[in-house]
């Protein structure tokens, strides 16, 4: 245990205390002021019974129109009071507000769609053979389109009059007008993937293809930017001069809602995986924003300064742009946080340092010592310049990847992470998630298993060969043993574990193979996959467990110990095996720690031995923490949790260590 | 205690290594071949002894075993007479093992490679000057360092792959040889610096009357003199880095630049190969550099984790 005992001898007081302060300061400073942070900028939300199929806001986010499942349409102010509300037939499948708020185009499943003026009158309805399912509205409020499920696009003037109408014969649902007047365009978006630019008069005047459904269109007044989401899951943002792709995003599940500001710089999309999305300009993701259910709608303000999102389950939810971004922009926020940090460390350190210097009485013997107090701290400090310079480098990789990493998993442990978009401060909830986690549960039963067999097959089998050789009396002999045993060390540890991977196949391996061999056909299984031997084949695996690395360990201190004892014993008549227990294992206390704490160190942080062989299964049955860490990130995109996990282990190991170190006893200490 | 005391710090440690004995074994093979084969000396313990090893010697053996036997088969072989040796042998399969992992394995040379190098030179340096030079906040910054052998690498995993990703270091070699260099200083630096303590001030003064500059002594004295622990910061380095799978595998995605401890495990995924054969000659060639290493520095090996105690 040398390295520990160096460390503890090194730690004196006074520069444990610093270090000390350093670490506090550091977490602290990365945590205050995360904490404090609103999430995502939310400004209000209502939840409702009833799910919000359609929303719209005015250009300036100041009109929010909700339109809802159990027939309602109502239009709020920004902070989120009712102003007047609309009743129709059926539940109200979509809505389009002009950007002044003064023409409302609302689709209802009672065949209708409805023209409403800004403070709630119906200036006419137009009814369709099916029910209606979304509808857009130019914005002088002179053209209205419609799309039902009778598979067929309706286009009105401000009157009410049917202008034209067209049979697509395929599903339609996406709508959007752009300019105004005679010069206002209809763009229709069709099950076929087909987006279709109409005239005022009906002609198609481009058409662009995508791969998938179109459920949402998007257009910025001008034309000049059409955003289509699409039932695969992507939102694609084309080109309104010549329907050229321009950029592509992926969510994870189908788009429902699109929108974009007035001038193409910002792009909201909805998908059903749960999360709205806004978007920049150029298609990088700058903020998700997490709901709890599936998303309906969203809606844009003509500005990109308001949003608003609709759920599946009555949740309508509008929030400030600005300050979402910002939580967004907190990674970078965050590093800049820790240079500030990192200054007040470093004054933190110069306090503390001038304080011992005054009130300690070895720190005013260096006070003294370096004459003129601060000022000839600083010129010693200048004199050994080439030192700094020389350990900067270790230094600056050291912060970099050692210690901001590591508080960063113990800060992040508290937060619902997710890096680059948002960091949620979320106190225990992490590690209350985990208590209800049953493949995390599972892991930590399996851990606590790996542990012990981990300690056990390092004490028992390489102790014995390693006592077994030292007994061989032909030195010949027991060179080659010892040789012979060390060789597969050679062996990467990933291709052991395939190896057996290979001995455990249930088609063509060796183990099964053997056990047919002598006729125990009935013994042969699914090894990995058999929920009742799985654990205990991972265990099996490298069976005698004569580890390399403890026979050398545990050889080596067989070796040192001193001839004269060992002939005084025999002298004294003291048999082999009496000799071990007297004189071997007393003498190999301090080799036996060692082992005892790396094996505990490596088991606890099992990961490759599952990851590869059975990984996890079945069920939850060979999970280990380490495991369950891994899958959180990488896969579920739950970073905290996973920080939670790594601080957990962290903890343990920590303790574990202590332990060791404090009631293992060893009569001598591990010399190397 | 690493800070090894009496003047050849690094030649003290555990004789548990192959030149310790060597010198013994060769003066006393020609005794030994003899008394091997006189019986009388063959008591029955010593012939218990001898079973006991040799029956967990082949129990150990026989994955390696196994893995030979496969390698030079093709599935046919496999499927079709399990138990029988091969026949013929498919020495092929070691090319086709070749042909899917080759590049692994360079990808995997090189960033071990790079990254020992630079550790090595990092530690040195930065052990030289914790070991011989007197500075303002040295104790301070040295306990800071050492701390960090308390901080395993689970905890650091997640954050670490988050900042490569700010970085916009993901899939790049710079993923490994980065946070590598940095890990292994830690417990580089402690061996480093527990080494130079223990050389003799009078080199350096009479360096220094010689007109020798810093960093000359550093060059011409302070390294020459360590090599030893030098060479066992390297190959431990070496060993572990080469090792590695979980860091690869959650900052590495591209096929292109994957290491082969990662590579292996996605053997058969990559150019579509079912048959065993080349995937187990695969396995063994993956082996080669470390059966290199070994066959020179396996001592060093040993005194390096020993000492490292706890950071492996």
């Amino acid at each position: 245990m040398s390295c520990w005992r160096s460390a503890s001898s090194a730690i004196r007081l006074r520069p444990a205390i610093c270090s000390i302060a350093l670490a506090v300061a550091l977490l602290l400073g990365l945590a205050l002021p995360l904490a404090a942070q609103s999430p995502d900028g939310q400004l209000w939300g209502q939840d409702t019974a009833n799910r919000i199929q359609a929303l719209a806001l005015t250009a300036d986010g100041g009109r929010v129109v909700i339109g809802s499942r159990d027939n309602t349409l109502r239009v709020l102010d920004s902070s989120g009071e009712l102003i007047w509300q609309f009743e129709a037939e059926n539940s109200i499948s979509g809505v389009d507000i002009s950007p002044d708020g003064q023409w409302l185009a609302v689709a209802s499943e009672d065949r209708f769609v409805y023209l409403l003026d800004g403070e709630g009158n119906m200036l006419w309805q137009f009814k369709a053979t099916r029910p209606m399912n979304n509808a857009a509205v130019a914005s002088d409020g002179s053209l209205v389109a419609a799309t039902s499920d009778d598979l067929t696009v309706y286009v009105l003037d401000g009157e009410g009059n049917l202008v034209w109408q067209e049979v697509l014969g395929i599903g339609v649902q996406a709508v959007d007008i752009y300019g105004s007047g005679d010069k206002a365009r209809v763009v229709v978006g069709s099950s076929d993937g087909l987006i279709t630019i109409y005239s005022r008069t009906g002609s198609a005047l481009l058409q662009a293809g995508l791969d998938y459904s179109v459920q949402s269109v998007s257009v910025t007044p001008n034309g000049a930017r059409i955003l289509a989401g699409t039932e695969d899951g992507s939102a694609t943002l084309l080109n309104g001069a010549n329907g050229n792709e321009i950029w592509r995003f992926e969510a994870e599940d189908t788009i429902v809602g699109v929108a974009l500001a007035a001038d193409g710089s910002t792009a909201l999309v909805g998908s059903e995986d749960g999360s709205a999305y806004l978007l920049a300009g150029d298609g990088t993701l700058t903020h998700r924003f997490r709901q709890d259910d599936d998303v309906l709608s969203v809606a844009l303000a003509g500005d990109g300064s308001r949003l608003a999102i609709g759920t599946i389950a009555g949740a309508a939810r509008y929030y400030d742009r600005s300050a979402a971004v910002s939580g967004a922009a907190q990674s970078t926020a965050q590093r800049q946080r820790l240079i500030f940090v990192l200054v007040g460390v470093f004054a933190l350190l110069i306090l503390l340092a001038t304080w011992a210097a005054r009130n300690t009485a070895s720190g005013q013997v260096i006070y003294q010592r370096s004459a003129a107090g601060p000022i000839g701290l600083l010129q010693s400090m200048w004199r050994a310049r080439l030192s700094y310079l020389l350990i900067l480098p270790t230094l600056l990789l050291l912060l970099t990847f050692n210690y901001y990493p590591a508080f960063s998993g113990l800060y992040h442990a508290f937060t619902k992470w997710s890096p680059g978009v948002s960091t949620e401060w979320v106190g225990l909830e992490n590690f209350r998630f985990l208590m209800g986690d049953r493949f995390f549960l599972s892991g930590f039963r399996n851990a606590g298993i790996l542990v012990v067999v981990s300690i056990i097959k390092t004490m028992t089998f390489p102790l014995l060969v390693a006592e077994l050789i030292f007994n061989v009396r032909n030195r010949f002999s027991q060179y080659w043993f010892r040789t012979l045993f060390v060789i597969p060390i050679v062996l990467p540890a990933v291709v052991e574990i395939l190896v057996w991977n290979n001995i455990y196949d249930p088609a063509i391996g060796l183990l099964n193979e053997s056990l047919k061999l002598f006729g125990l056909e009935h013994l042969t299984r699914v090894w990995y996959g058999d929920a009742s031997v799985s654990l205990g084949a991972i265990i099996f695996i490298g069976v005698p467990w004569v580890n390399a690395f403890a026979l050398l360990i545990f050889y080596g201190g067989l070796i040192s110990i001193s001839n004269e004892i060992i002939d005084a014993s025999l002298v004294d008549g003291a048999s082999t095996w009496r000799r071990f227990w007297t004189i071997d294992l007393p003498l190999l206390m301090g080799q036996i720690k060692l082992l005892l704490i790396l094996n505990f160190i490596n088991a606890v942080q099992t990961f490759e031995l599952v990851f590869l062989t059975t990984g996890g299964g079945p069920g939850a049955a060979t999970y280990t923490p380490a495991l369950e860490l891994y899958y959180l990130a990488m896969r579920m995109d739950r970073m905290g949790v996973a920080s939670a996990i790594g601080m957990i282990l962290f903890l343990i190991i920590l303790a574990g260590t202590i332990i060791n170190m404090r009631y293992v006893r060893s009569s001598t200490e591990y010399e190397a | 205690m690493v800070s090894a005391r009496g003047q050849k710090g690094a030649e003290q440690p555990l004789p548990v290594t192959g030149d310790t004995q060597s010198g013994e074994t060769e003066g006393g093979s020609m005794y030994a071949l003899t008394s091997l084969f006189n019986a009388s000396k063959f008591s029955l313990g010593q012939m218990i002894l001898y079973a006991v090893l040799l029956i967990l010697l082949f129990i150990t053996f026989i994955p390696i075993l196994y893995l030979i036997v496969l390698a030079l088969k093709d599935n046919g072989q496999i499927y079709g007479r399990f138990w029988s040796l091969p026949n013929p042998y498919r020495w092929v399969n070691f090319t086709l093992g070749s042909l899917a992992i080759w590049r692994s394995i360079l990808n995997s040379i090189l960033t071990s490679g790079t990254s020992t190098a630079a550790t090595v030179l990092l530690a040195s340096l930065s052990g030289y000057v914790f070991a011989r030079h007197r500075f303002p906040g040295k104790e301070v910054l040295y306990t800071g360092i050492l701390a960090l052998l308390m901080i395993p690498p689970i905890l650091t995993l997640i954050p670490a792959y988050v900042l490569i990703l700010n970085m916009g270091l993901e899939n790049t070699y710079w993923a490994l040889i980065l946070p590598w260099t940095s890990g292994g200083q830690v417990f580089a630096l402690l061996l480093c610096r527990s080494f130079f303590a223990t050389l003799p001030e009078e080199f350096f003064d009479a360096a220094r009357i010689d007109g020798a500059s810093e960093m000359q002594s550093f060059v011409r004295i302070a390294v020459p003199l360590s090599a030893p622990i030098l060479v066992t910061v390297a190959v431990v380095r070496l060993v572990t880095t080469y090792n590695q799978f979980m860091w690869p595998l959650v900052v590495i995605s591209s096929p292109k630049r994957q290491v082969v401890a990662v590579a292996l495990t996605q053997f058969t995924s990559e150019i579509g190969v079912t048959d065993l054969g080349p995937q187990m000659a695969g396995y063994i060639l993956a082996s080669v550099p470390l059966i290199v290493l070994f066959s020179f520095g396996m001592r060093h090996y040993v005194r390096g984790l020993t000492a490292g105690g706890l950071k492996a």
